[in-house]
């Protein structure tokens, strides 16, 4: 390993650590809830090194506890982690003449604190459009994904691994199984400032709690889907009104 | 299906998902496409924590559904005054079992 590509991979970590002050306490809370549901734990763990990302972890674990059909869960948990897509396409054109296995290892370590860490990077670059690894440049900016994204991996497991550990330990009055929706509430509520995320979350609660009774636990992916349609509606009227605005702003003025 | 092989095939998907684009350099998805889908995880979360109140309430006895609204109220105005996720289930748990401590009795 060059001094350069050892100087990039520290600083990947370095650029990591702030995120691992939010992700930590995730993980502890996906631990826990796998330790308190009727799962087996181990399952619930294998989580993290399989699904490796949060949301769909908690959904998931909170589904299989509850006796929810397989199709059910696996559905919910791709539609979730649909945005994973995104953040592939836009790895794509950096990674496009790395070796196979570095795509493979470089993909599964994709979630999105890696991804921002990483895409800052590559902007960076001295081609940010096709960075060559022959160019010293282009290798550096390769070390400093791996470097970040390794160390918030080993995180993730860890806090899992401890939350999960100390769960099974801590008595059954203590309702532990209660500090997985209060988590979520408390990464909801402060996304209500925002008017396409507000209408998304309300519209996902709302039709959750009246499909409660669907089964196969459908009426989670059900209300998931309502969300994402009605945030994406909404703002996407917002738009319309907006062009719709700036349009007749110009016709007015060649009417005086 | 046990749950170890759900949790393998949502796993292996997920993956699937990472890798979807990777050799695919030429590819770039609208941008509704991307507002809809980052929308995915607010709405999890929604989803996920409605389900499982709710069910909580509806099957549990009155002092424990209490002891839940009153967590969740609580958890709700604090984390909104404060802007900070953790904050919810630091004061949720503690009113959930000082209520629930109240009203065993």
């Amino acid at each position: 390993m060059t001094s350069m590509t050892r100087r990039e991979l520290v600083a990947g970590v370095r650029a990591m650590t702030p995120w691992l002050a939010g992700v930590g306490p995730f993980g502890l809370v996906i631990g826990i809830s796998a330790a308190q549901t009727d799962l087996p734990t181990g399952a619930g763990w294998l989580t993290g090194p399989t699904m490796y990302a949060g949301s769909a972890q908690v959904a998931a674990i909170q589904m299989l506890g509850a006796g929810a059909a397989p199709v059910a869960v696996i559905m919910t948990v791709i539609v979730i982690n649909l945005r994973l897509i995104i953040y592939s396409a836009a790895m794509a054109p950096y990674w496009r003449t790395m070796p196979l296995w570095w795509r493979l290892l470089g993909g599964y370590l994709l979630v999105d604190p890696s991804f921002v860490v990483g895409i800052q990077r590559y902007g960076r670059g001295r081609d940010a459009q096709r960075p060559d690894p022959a160019v010293p440049e282009g290798r550096g900016a390769h070390a400093y994904y791996l470097g970040g994204a390794m160390v918030l991996w080993a995180t993730w497991i860890a806090c899992i691994t401890l939350g999960a550990t100390a769960g099974a330990q801590l008595p059954a009055w203590l309702h532990l199984e209660l500090v997985v929706p209060l988590f979520l509430i408390g990464e909801c509520v402060p996304k209500l400032r925002q008017p396409t995320t507000r209408r998304a979350v309300l519209a996902a609660a709302v039709v959750a709690a009246l499909t409660l009774a669907v089964p196969m636990h459908l009426g989670i992916m059900i209300g998931i889907l309502a969300g994402v349609v009605a945030g994406s509606a909404g703002s996407w009227r917002q738009r319309r009104a907006l062009a719709t605005a700036a349009a007749s702003g110009p016709m007015e003025e060649a009417h005086r | 299906m046990n749950a170890w092989i759900v949790v393998l095939a949502a796993g292996l998907g997920s993956y699937l998902l990472r890798v979807s684009m990777i050799s695919a350099d030429r590819v770039r998805l609208p941008a509704r496409f991307d507002e809809a889908l980052s929308l995915a995880a607010p709405s999890a979360f929604a989803a996920l924590a409605m389900s499982s109140l709710v069910g909580t309430v509806l099957g549990a006895g009155t002092s424990r559904s209490v002891a839940v609204l009153a967590a969740v109220v609580v958890a709700t105005l604090a984390t909104a005054r404060t802007g900070r996720g953790y904050v919810a289930a630091v004061t949720g748990m503690p009113v959930f079992w000082l209520v629930t401590a109240l009203t065993a009795h």
